[in-house]
């Protein structure tokens, strides 16, 4: 979404995505005392557990996003220095991140205890239906939602849409431009805060290094789908998700990542603009 | 804050033919006694400063002439060079050590891989723009380096060692400990790329890259054949990644599929976009500064990365274009097409 | 060569300024400065593996200067390598040309080894790892003959010992084992699983599958596994990743056998997932983790460096001591401590004997065997 609104790659979103599974797991293990050893909570501690750590984890990114726009965008942005020059700063901060983390925690990777257990809840096609899932997908659906309307309901997702499309004439219809854009940052790093959560829900690890790599699979699902199209991002992010699955049963899972590149290639190569994508040159403008 | 690089065309502009000749001497000799300069404040702890020449720094200053051409001339985002670098490199592992053939045989050879590579990639790649563009070049790097982790015949991710050094030339030989002479044959390696891109850039070639990195649709209009030239750039590029590919295999005698990660292709962005992108001395000038500076902080130890990327931030806010930015007239064309 | 003097002494210079070093209070001036070295990952990816060697060395060298005080003050110059070859093949020269370092403890990765071999061989300087355990470097079979000798060695038992061994334990009192082996991708986990292959009767393999290390969803191998039908899974890679796999393992219905080697045998693997998930896990190393060897020693340790032990501990404890008893020798150039590592002989943490052979390798070398038992990793015994 950042990406969308900014024409650029934020590669210090994966770093604030690491950061987000770190607030939840201090959240589980910290805040509610939770160990490997301890029972996993039920009823109704259970949701206040996962509803604070949720928005614990969404605050503490989204906090975070302001502050990384504020330091290594706004200076630039102001300048206007073209694209590649925020990307390597973005980079510089990604390092900064991922190297303090990984300082703090010893090199080590951090588990989060299981808060809750893993039931299987139902069968769907053959497959069990696990209780985490659901309710990450349901969760995600709801995000989405919100995230949805919130762009294209409300005064300020309004002001981020006409951001994006040309912020010069944004900026004479009277919109604050920093405002704005300290806001998609803000909203973006909300998003990437849940997805640190659900990320720790799922699968209870974490390491000052799962970024890097996360981040790449998050960027070629948003390409993949349409840039600047959140509906296609979602889309794109499910269809990789699903090729990957195939590729590696077939083919074996050391050949997954060619398959999906290949099968991307095709993609683009017939619909240049992505699945869901508006052409780019109409909006460079 | 001073235009360095206008400053410095300034002073450039002013000599004869004579001044001229003599500051490129100058510089030259500089660059050709650095090795001899490690008893010096320049000196790298516990790495070995004399290595640290060659690998990163001379191999980075190659690569990032070769990237500069892709990106600083022609403005395509290529995410996935280090590509080519493996393409090189791993020409050189294959054929150095399975057949007779030796370096000085096996460069044109990893250069030519390379060159067929960049078509291959290039001809459906360079019909996308922009950010697809920098996605397929990121896939791409990756790729190269999974089927070097999966092929058998590869080394898989044990490599290839045993690694032949280069034959003896004009009465030179190459050890693998005499650092020195690897970093001055580089050194010529260098000069010749720095020359293939300045002869280039005043010519046909040049103009057509410049019209494309300022406005495509504009050239494409005026008649300049876009793609056949954003082509030529990306094989130019990925020519001198797999020239440095062949000689880096040749001298460190082992590679892996771990020396070839998206980290280097970012890292060899961050030194074109740090330096100044296009103005070929100032990407001269982010590579050495970038493949030395994490060398010369190791007595920070833990803290070095952090360091590191803090130095990123903090130089690119100060000075967004780079180091030595390209001229100022280019700049202000670009200026107005940003965002 | 008056040019290298001055680079190593200004070398020199820069480390002692600069390098984090344990250091016994100055005051001793008879005291004898040796200098030793460690080469691993630091930072960066892999920096856990090279930060938890370093702090088994160090816990070493610092029991040794107390122990010595105003004899001798042994000092460790960290080379970080990034557990990468690129990187190891410009750290090496610099460690091989400061004339100081008389012994390496390192390099932690094989491929940062052998990158580095070249410079240390040519200088002599006696090495000891205590974790690259890729058969090549001391297989005198080998293309090209046995790479390491004269200056390598190492603490662990090879691949080529630990695969067949790892299988053994695996299938241990199971009837008729359907056997899945999921490696890596890295040169240690794909080693592994070439040198357990022969040892696999034909009708007791399930398939292999091979996942990058950087893997977090593993439903596509879990798949392949339920599809196999089998019911001894082994992984042999690090235990950042077999935790989150043996826990989705679990999660997704699997009840058979876990099992991986040395790489997972670390203090903090029974800390990255619940314990009912890891109960009965079965892992195989050279050697076992302090806590295990006694309680007090990991106490001590903890106190010492801060934080727990951690994978390769024990390994690198063992590595350093065979340098620092050459040392309490009197031992001062690298000639004479490369002669003295030769004919070392001695006893490890756990009482076993440490003699090189003359490729380098630990004579004997047998596996132990463990297992996950309430939260805790317990010793069952060598794998026989």
């Amino acid at each position: 979404m950042v990406y969308g609104v900014l024409r650029m790659i934020n590669f210090a979103n994966s770093e604030i995505f690491m950061v987000g599974t770190f607030a939840t797991i201090i959240i589980i293990r910290d805040l509610f005392k939770f160990t490997q050893a301890s029972e996993p909570a039920t009823g109704a501690r259970l949701w206040l557990i996962l509803a604070t750590a949720l928005i614990f984890s969404m605050l503490v990114s989204g906090v975070l996003s302001m502050l990384v726009e504020i330091v290594a965008y706004r200076r630039l942005r102001r300048m206007n220095s073209g694209v590649l020059a925020p990307l390597i700063s973005a980079i510089g901060v990604s390092m900064v991140l991922a190297e303090s983390v990984r300082i703090l925690t010893d090199s080590r990777p951090v588990a989060s205890p299981r808060a809750m257990e893993k039931k299987f809840i139902g069968q769907f096609f053959d497959a069990g239906v696990r209780i985490d899932n659901t309710i990450i997908v349901i969760s995600a659906l709801i995000l989405f939602a919100v995230l949805i309307t919130f762009v294209n309901k409300t005064r300020m997702g309004k002001a981020i849409r006409a951001v994006s499309m040309n912020p010069n004439a944004a900026r004479l219809m009277g919109i604050n431009i920093d405002g704005v854009v300290s806001a998609t940052f803000l909203v973006g790093g909300l998003m990437t805060g849940a997805a640190g959560f659900f990320y720790v829900l799922k699968y209870e690890n974490t390491a000052s290094n799962i970024g890097f790599e996360l981040g790449i699979a998050a960027f070629t699902a948003a390409i993949l789908g349409g840039i600047g199209n959140i509906k296609g991002a979602f889309y794109g992010g499910l269809a990789l998700g699903l090729l990957e699955t195939y590729a590696s049963f077939f083919l074996g899972t050391q050949w997954k990542a060619v398959t999906v590149f290949i099968v991307l290639v095709l993609i683009l190569y017939t619909r240049p603009n992505g699945l869901f994508g508006e052409a780019l040159t109409q909006t460079r403008a | 804050m001073i235009n360095l690089r206008d400053k410095g065309a300034e002073i450039w502009e002013r000599q004869g033919r004579l001044g001229r000749v003599g500051i490129a001497l100058g510089g030259l000799a500089i660059a050709a006694a650095l090795p001899f300069m490690g008893g010096t404040i320049l000196n790298t702890p516990i790495a070995d400063y004399e290595s640290v020449l060659v690998y990163p720094i001379a191999m980075y200053v190659l690569m990032a002439i070769g990237l500069n051409i892709v990106i600083g001339k022609s403005g395509l985002l290529d995410l996935g060079y280090v590509a080519f670098f493996a393409i090189g490199a791993y020409t050189m592992g294959l054929l150095g050590t399975k057949t007779d053939l030796n370096t000085w045989e096996i460069l044109p050879i990893g250069i030519a891989m390379a060159m067929f590579s960049g078509i291959i990639l290039g001809v459906p790649a360079l019909k996308l723009r922009g950010d697809y563009l920098a996605i397929i070049t990121l896939g791409f790097g990756e790729i190269v380096r999974i089927v070097a982790l999966n092929l058998g015949a590869l080394g898989r991710s044990e490599g290839i060692i045993n690694i032949p050094t280069p034959p003896a030339i004009f009465g030179i030989e190459y050890r693998f400990d005499s650092h020195r002479i690897y970093y001055w044959t580089l050194l010529v390696l260098i000069l010749f790329a720095i020359w293939m891109v300045r002869r280039l850039s005043v010519r046909r070639a040049g103009r057509a890259w410049e019209s494309i990195r300022q406005d495509e649709d504009a050239a494409e209009l005026l008649g300049v054949p876009t793609f056949k030239y954003k082509v030529w750039a990306f094989v130019l590029g990925a020519s001198v990644g797999g020239a440095a590919g062949v000689f880096y295999a040749s001298k460190t005698l082992f590679i892996a599929p771990d020396n070839f990660t998206l980290q280097i292709s970012i890292l060899i962005l961050a030194c074109v976009v740090f330096g100044g992108m296009g103005n070929i001395w100032g990407v001269i000038l982010g590579a050495v500064i970038l493949g030395y500076l994490p060398d010369r902080i190791r007595f920070i130890s833990d803290a070095r990365l952090l360091v590191f990327g803090l130095v990123l931030v903090i130089m690119m806010n100060l000075r967004p274009d780079g180091l030595l930015p390209r001229k100022k007239r280019e700049k202000a064309i670009v200026k107005k097409d940003a965002l | 060569m008056k040019k290298r003097g001055l680079i190593s002494v200004a070398a020199a210079a820069a480390l002692a300024a600069a390098s984090l070093v344990a250091v016994a209070p100055a005051s001793n001036a008879a005291a004898k400065t040796i200098t030793l070295a460690f080469q691993g990952p630091l930072t960066g990816e892999e920096a856990s593996v090279g930060q938890d060697e370093l702090a088994g060395m160090l816990y070493a060298v610092k029991l040794f200067n107390a122990k010595n005080k105003g004899k001798y003050i042994v000092k460790v110059v960290q080379a970080d390598d990034q557990g990468d070859p690129a990187q190891s093949a410009k750290v090496a020269p610099g460690i091989a040309s400061n004339k100081k370092i008389i012994g390496l403890v390192g390099a932690a990765y094989s491929g940062a080894t052998i990158a580095a071999l070249p410079y240390y061989k040519q200088t002599l300087l006696p090495m000891i790892s205590p974790s690259a355990t890729r058969v090549s470097i001391t297989n005198p079979a080998a293309e090209g003959g046995a790479m390491g000798v004269p200056v390598f060695h190492r603490v662990p038992p090879t691949d080529k010992v630990q695969g067949p061994s790892l299988f053994k334990l695996a299938t241990k009192g199971v009837s008729s084992p359907k056997v899945f082996v999921v490696d890596d991708q890295s040169a240690y986990g794909v080693g592994l699983v070439d040198y357990m292959k022969p040892a696999i009767p034909a009708g007791q393999s399930a398939g292999f599958d091979s996942v990058s290390d950087k893997t977090t969803d593993w439903s596509a191998t879990i798949s392949k596994i339920k599809t196999a039908a089998a019911n001894v899974v082994i992984y042999t890679g690090y235990f950042p990743q077999a935790a989150p796999f043996f826990k989705q393992l679990r999660d997704s219905g699997y009840t058979g056998i876990l099992a991986g080697g040395d790489g997972v045998l670390s203090p903090s693997f029974v800390t990255l997932a619940p314990a009912s998930v890891l109960e009965g896990v079965r892992l195989t190393a050279g050697t076992v983790p302090l806590a295990e060897i006694s309680a007090k020693l990991e106490a001590d340790f903890k106190k010492s460096m801060g934080k727990a032990s951690g994978v390769y501990a024990a390994e690198s404890i063992d590595a350093t001591n065979v340098f620092l008893s050459c040392v309490a020798k009197g031992v001062s150039t690298r000639e004479a401590m490369l002669k003295c590592v030769k004919a070392y002989s001695g006893k490890s943490l756990t009482g076993a004997t440490i003699k090189f052979d003359a490729y380098g390798d630990v004579a004997g070398g047998a596996m132990n065997g463990f297992e996950v038992k309430g939260g805790k990793i317990a010793f069952t015994g060598p794998v026989k």
